[in-house]
């Protein structure tokens, strides 16, 4: 092979023979794979009708400079140019975001401009920009929601406690007092919590109780919520009391039980008490019901 | 002998070389402000030097000045480049562990290239993004085709060793 002939290879100045010889060498596939990235590698952004303008302004300029001796008049017109502004950006903010939210014992489903699908579990809050959504996918939460993100550009959840980032599929992400749980589903995604930043592959949850995490194992293709069931896995039990309230719209109030106990279980969405006696039972609590109200009391034997 | 001293012709001058001299500085450094400030310098040069250099000789004063500005290459910063969507575009092939390998190599190869002694990263890129050809190069550097050829076929060696980890 003649000197630097991965140059002339890259011009296109190899001989047939050589470049048959270069093609069935070990390395070929590297090099190959290097040159179809660099092409596609940019510099950055370069106005050049501003840096022209820029030049001229502060190397060409001949006209003397002239001083304004009203300078009342010039308040006057940048007090309007304020007001305009104001005035517009206030519409304008207003415009900006489509908001969802979910009450007590509901559930709702959006469907966003690039048909991604998002499902809001009970007492969740969401805001995005349908505007703006071709160029920006991010979508706040406050609560609990279930993704399923359309392939295309980075797709972003943000939450108070961290941010999920996708490219292209299922998950969930649960963000209330106390507990920041992503579960992911399917594909893979990026959870950003108190500067680090997790990588998440299918089958894998990342929680975070109260600042200290946690592993998990989440079964299925979706949350069991989706199919009407809470299931907790080692979370103590004011959450799932917490959850309780969300999905029945009742008030839970405890006495003599320690509420940091982990629970491991599920119960039904749709049958209170059925709900109920799937919380108990496990924990050894009993429970008494008065309309809204359910009290949980120390109990030792199992209802 | 014409100059470049006419203000459109001053003007057609900037507009054609000033993004080169930006790309150039800012693969050197990899600092964009530096490259900002790099073009207003280089033409400020050429601008004060205007009735001694004739158009077709205005690309090289340019970037010879551009050149001399800033010898001493002490720490580049990492030369932050966009890159493309992956140019094998296959919808069936579209995985998310697929996009993230893509991810990975894009960050190894921006990696081998901040490895790279600056005047083949320089070349590489110079040839890669700006389409240059060699012997472009060679009269942009002030040196042979051979030498630029030298750099670029050293420089797709080291990458591809730095990025296939041998």
């Amino acid at each position: 092979m003649q000197e630097n002939y991965l140059a002339k290879w890259l011009s296109g100045e190899l001989s047939e023979q050589e470049l048959q010889e270069f093609e069935a060498s070990e390395a070929y596939a590297s090099f190959q794979k290097l040159k179809e990235a660099s092409s596609g590698l940019q510099a950055p952004d370069f106005d050049v009708d501003q840096a022209l303008l820029r030049f001229k302004e502060e190397h060409m300029a001949k006209a003397p400079k002239v001083i304004s001796l009203n300078p009342f008049r010039k308040f006057l017109r940048v007090a309007a140019v304020i007001a305009i502004l104001l005035t517009g950006s206030y519409f304008y903010i207003n415009s900006l975001n489509e908001k969802v939210t979910t009450g007590f014992a509901e559930r709702s489903e959006v469907i966003l401009p690039d048909n991604s699908e998002l499902f809001l579990n009970a007492d969740s809050r969401i805001s995005y920009s349908e505007k703006n959504w071709d160029n920006q996918r991010n979508i706040k939460l406050d609560g609990e929601a279930f993704f399923k993100v359309a392939k295309g550009k980075k797709f972003t959840v943000s939450t108070e406690q961290g941010t999920v980032t996708v490219l292209g599929t299922q998950f969930n992400v649960e963000n209330r007092k106390g507990i920041f749980e992503v579960t992911c589903y399917e594909g893979l995604v990026s959870v950003t919590h108190n500067g680090k930043e997790i990588k998440l592959p299918a089958g894998n949850s990342y929680v975070v109780i109260n600042g200290k995490q946690v592993t998990g194992t989440p079964k299925g293709t979706q949350p069991s919520w989706m199919n009407n069931e809470s299931s907790f896995e080692s979370i103590p039990l004011k959450y799932v009391f917490a959850e309780l309230e969300r999905q029945f719209d009742v008030q839970v109030n405890t006495e003599n039980i320690n509420t940091d106990l982990l629970f491991t279980g599920s119960f039904n969405n749709t049958d209170l008490n059925m709900a109920l006696k799937s919380i108990s039972t496990p924990s050894q609590t009993r429970y008494k019901v008065e309309g809204d109200n359910v009290l949980f009391y120390a109990g030792n034997t199992p209802q | 002998m014409s100059n470049v001293c006419e203000d459109h012709i001053f003007s057609e001058v900037f507009k054609a070389h000033s993004k080169t001299v930006f790309n150039y500085i800012f693969y050197k450094f990899g600092n964009e402000e530096k490259a900002h400030d790099a073009v207003q310098e280089a033409f400020v040069k050429l601008w004060e030097n205007c009735a001694k250099v004739s158009p077709e000789k205005a690309k090289s004063f340019v970037y010879t000045v551009a050149n001399n500005l800033y010898l001493n290459v002490i720490k580049a910063e990492k030369v932050r480049l966009k890159h493309a969507d992956s140019l094998v575009r296959d919808r069936t092939n579209e995985s998310p562990e697929f996009l993230m390998e893509e991810k990975e190599y894009q960050k190894k190869l921006d990696n081998a290239l901040h490895a790279l002694p600056e005047n083949q990263r320089t070349t590489f890129l110079l040839n890669r993004i700006d389409g240059k050809k060699y012997a472009e190069i060679a009269e942009m550097e002030g040196v042979s085709v051979k030498a630029i050829e030298k750099r670029m076929h050293l420089a797709l060696k080291s990458l591809r060793e730095h990025i296939d980890g041998i």
